[in-house]
């Protein structure tokens, strides 16, 4: 009887097939190929990757409601700045509560325009204009920045509308920490000037360019 | 004929059953030692089927403004839901999408989203440091404004920090108007204007023989409060930069 080798035409068919496959495992799993997946990954050996400890915005059973970040205790006072003090209509005491110290400088111009582009441009527009694409998309349009009514403003007033909000518009003093607020209006100044307009600056000038430690 | 055929059977049996453990140790030694997860391409289902391809890539709203807390931070902040209600008390606010995200902002109780970036418990990482290098997002996370459902881009493995930490020119994606990351007065101030790749920061290795741990030159405080845009060097190498 001739013996049958184990290598025939049908086992070399089958390693050619599985040559591919093995590959494509091979490549998902060290990550060298995208698999798309909405089961959370496997995790073969897991060590101590999940501790037992509060991890930030990541549920724990260790409180009541779950939540790891915790409100602050009453009371409690930032260590950077100061909470804005005033209500959305409360603005005619901003001028008197809140003075811009901070110096203008071609640094704080690009702090104000990096900040405006990211927190204002949506709905004011690049321009000051009020058309930004989420206006377009269906939100009420903003008056625009670059009229005579709001380069009367004076900048308190504009800081006021920033941290308080005005209308549909939300407060930003959440967002934006106190010096960014006055860097943004620094920014709209400058966009007003460019457009012609004569700003109506209450701006106290300091010797400091901190508006810390009030 | 060299073997019976009972013989030859068994060889095969036992040939595979070789195989198959040497198999299992490699996956095992794999996985566990090599720490590559293929958590890649995790792409699970949110709560709120939220669009990062419309609102940052077709309504070019930055990284930032939602994200906001990561330039002082080491977490990159999830938007609590008055952040969505900045805008969608106006937009679509009849929508039977947003009805979740409104319910968690008249209850106060907040959405849970699923984590699809996760580091283990003993690896830490900081974003604010990364954020004020000029490191845009998308080095990490891909672009996530061109994703109507994120997945996880890379393996955030060891291996592939430590790959960026040693050469950081070849993976550091410059800092794009998009993220919202401040580069200083100059807008391109990210980018070596020779090569086009990111602007490398001169970093000596603080001892010698080095053990990868350098020294970087940090600017200058311009104006108190903001913070001031610096160029990153090599990373640090040695354990206690991630496992403190």
């Amino acid at each position: 009887m001739e013996k049958k080798s184990i290598i025939n035409g049908k086992t070399i068919f089958g390693i050619i097939l599985a040559i591919p496959v093995v590959l494509f495992v091979a490549g998902v799993l060290s990550a060298q190929i995208p698999w798309f997946s909405e089961k959370p990954p496997l995790e073969f050996n897991s060590d101590m990757d999940n501790q037992f400890k509060a991890k930030t915005q990541q549920g724990t059973s260790f409180f009541a409601d779950r939540a790891t970040s915790r409100p602050p205790v009453e009371g409690t006072v930032p260590r950077e700045g100061s909470k804005y003090k005033l209500q959305m209509n409360e603005v005619a005491s901003a001028d008197s509560l809140y003075k811009n110290t901070l110096v203008k400088n071609d640094f704080v111009l690009a702090r104000g325009k990096n900040r405006f582009n990211t927190f204002c441009l949506p709905c004011h527009g690049a321009d000051g204009k009020g058309q930004g694409k989420v206006v377009q998309k269906g939100f009420a349009p903003p008056p625009s920045l670059v009229v005579q009514k709001a380069s009367d403003y004076t900048d308190s007033k504009i800081f006021h509308i920033i941290s308080a909000g005005q209308g549909v518009m939300p407060k930003y003093a959440d967002k934006l920490s106190e010096v960014d607020r006055w860097a943004v209006v620094h920014y709209i100044r400058s966009i007003q000037e460019k457009n012609g307009l004569k700003p109506n600056s209450n701006q106290q000038l300091a010797l400091s360019t901190s508006t810390k430690g009030e | 004929m060299y073997f019976s055929k009972k013989l030859e059977n068994q060889i095969k049996l036992g040939g595979l059953l070789v195989a198959a453990a040497v198999g299992c140790l490699f996956l095992t030694g794999y996985f566990g030692f090599n720490n590559r997860v293929a958590d890649k391409g995790y792409r699970p289902e949110q709560p709120v089927p939220f669009s990062h391809k419309l609102h940052a890539g077709e309504l070019e709203i930055s990284c930032m403004y939602c994200h906001t807390g990561v330039e002082q931070s080491s977490h990159s902040p999830v938007p609590s839901t008055s952040t969505c209600m900045n805008c969608h008390s106006v937009v679509k606010s009849d929508s039977p999408k947003i009805k979740l995200v409104k319910e968690s902002y008249e209850n106060n109780t907040p959405i849970e989203w699923k984590r699809i970036h996760y580091l283990p418990g003993y690896a830490h990482f900081n974003h604010s440091r990364h954020i004020r290098a000029m490191i845009d997002c998308a080095s990490c996370h891909g672009q996530v404004e061109t994703m109507g459902v994120v997945h996880q881009e890379n393996r955030l493995s060891m291996g592939w920090c430590l790959d960026c930490h040693r050469n950081p020119e070849q993976y550091i994606v410059p800092a794009r108007p998009i993220s919202g990351i401040f580069t200083g007065v100059d807008p391109m101030n990210a980018v070596n204007k020779e090569t086009g790749k990111y602007k490398l920061a001169v970093s000596k290795p603080i001892t010698s023989p080095q053990f990868g741990q350098y020294e970087t030159e940090i600017p200058k405080t311009i104006v108190e409060g903001i913070p001031t845009p610096k160029h990153a060097g090599f990373g640090p190498e040695n354990c206690s930069a991630c496992h403190h």
